[in-house]
């Protein structure tokens, strides 16, 4: 048995009349109401029927015209879809063409973009140097600090050291390259502090250099060794 | 007769009905030699209710059109389920010059008219009923059968119902056009559209 209120609520339904939470709501009962579609079904009807009160009036001839002949424009359109889709068959390669020349030329930008990269690296000095940052470690002093600025293309760079007390005699301070490639250090020269601890070096590596992860400084005998036997003073890393 | 008994013989087609389906059923398949015969059994009902809510033929017209472009279109969700194809035509085009009202501003006459003048537009609608029973050509029996019916329906509720179904308004719109409480006005459509129909079966 509906109640009375679900019925007012089909009448109003039938008729569009619902705010469209309502309709939502209602139509949620009707999918799950047999009775319910029955009676609204009912009412549709009946609602279809109240447009038999307008007064009857005969349309012109001129509109069945005017609406066959946009039916058959429809239905010539709706033929030539199949022959439109094949029509459009070439868009996908098309669109695959388009990225295909479209990577190409990001392929282009890129390679040119290395090219200024590399240009501009070649004409300016800082945009091909690598700075490091050398530490101190015991037994240097605290305050002792050194900065390597290393540029790879050229196998060479220039080492600033501050705050750090000459050796005593027949000792050198021993600047090294740690490089991936090589098992050892690789020495880059001995660097010499003035009577205040500085010292700026240009140096050039004894070995090519070509991923140097860290220099540093390590203080050995006079004249240096080809090999680090001493201990680290200062190290340090980009 | 109870609600069983008037499910029974609501549920009873007519051959109209049937011939009806058949010819949606063409249509559905692009058939446009039974879209002109479904055309021409609905278009006078369709048009009619164009001109009353429209208020203009030559825009009734420009709605027609654009009406039976949809039943061409559509044809294929309709639901026999739900209703019969006249009613669904009907509901589809009302729902198509609504569109139209709001799309242009307007509301209207026989709305407007109630709102100003309750007893002047119980007369209009009256008036509507003369017409049409001095209309004894009709080409629709139907339609005389709904207006005599609608004749005789309590006043209360065939006011309500000629608001709900060709104004554009709300029901809390009509509650408050008709001056009653939403509930009453509801009651009223209700019992007013299930009479009609019960009516219209016997």
């Amino acid at each position: 048995m509906i109640p009375e209120e679900q019925k007012d609520q089909a009448a109003l339904y039938v008729l569009g009349l619902l705010e469209p939470h309502e309709a939502a709501a209602f139509e949620s009962q009707l999918s799950a109401n047999a009775e319910l579609r029955d009676i609204a079904r009912e009412l549709r009807e009946a609602a279809g029927s109240v447009a038999f009160t307008a007064r009857q009036q005969a349309p012109p001839a001129a509109l069945k015209q005017r609406v066959m002949r946009e039916i058959a424009t429809e239905t010539r359109e709706r033929k030539v879809v199949p022959l439109r889709q094949s029509a459009f068959g070439w868009v996908p390669w098309a669109i695959a063409a388009g990225l295909a020349v479209f990577c190409g030329l990001l392929a282009l930008d890129r390679a040119r973009l290395e090219r200024q990269l590399s240009d501009i690296r070649a004409v300016d000095p800082l945009m091909q140097t690598t700075f490091y940052t050398l530490a101190p470690s015991a037994p240097a002093p605290a305050d002792a600090k050194a900065t390597v600025a290393w540029q790879p293309g050229r196998q060479s760079g220039v080492i600033r050291i501050s705050n750090l007390p000459a050796p005593q005699p027949g000792k050198d301070y021993q600047l090294w390259a740690v490089d991936a490639e090589h098992k050892d250090p690789i020495s880059a020269g001995i660097v010499r502090v003035d009577k205040n601890g500085v010292a700026q070096i240009r140096f050039t590596p004894v070995e090519k250099a070509e991923h140097v992860k860290a220099f540093a400084i390590s203080l050995e005998s006079e004249g240096g060794v080809p090999k680090k036997e001493g201990p680290i003073l200062l190290v340090g890393s980009t | 007769m109870d609600y069983a008994e008037q499910s029974e013989c609501m549920m009873q087609e007519t051959s109209q009905q049937i011939a009806d389906r058949e010819m949606i059923a063409r249509v559905v398949q692009g058939d446009q030699s039974a879209f002109s015969a479904l055309y021409d059994r609905l278009v006078d009902p369709l048009y009619s209710l164009g001109c009353k809510m429209l208020g203009d033929v030559v825009e009734a017209q420009d709605a027609m059109q654009d009406v039976f472009v949809q039943i061409w279109r559509r044809a294929g969700s309709y639901d026999p389920e739900q209703s019969s194809v006249f009613t669904w035509a009907i509901l589809l085009a009302r729902s198509r010059i609504i569109d139209r009202l709001r799309a242009r501003g307007r509301r209207l006459r026989v709305v407007a008219a109630s709102t100003d003048d309750k007893d002047v537009s119980i007369t209009a609608v009256d008036a509507s009923v003369v017409e049409s029973a001095a209309d004894i050509s009709s080409r629709n029996e139907s339609a005389m059968r709904v207006r005599t019916i609608m004749t005789n329906l309590p006043l209360e509720q065939r006011e309500a119902i000629e608001l709900a179904f060709f104004g554009d308004l709300t029901h809390h719109e009509i509650a408050e056009r008709l001056g009653e409480p939403l509930g009453t006005v509801k009651a009223r459509i209700r019992r007013g559209l299930l009479k009609l129909r019960e009516r219209m079966q016997t």
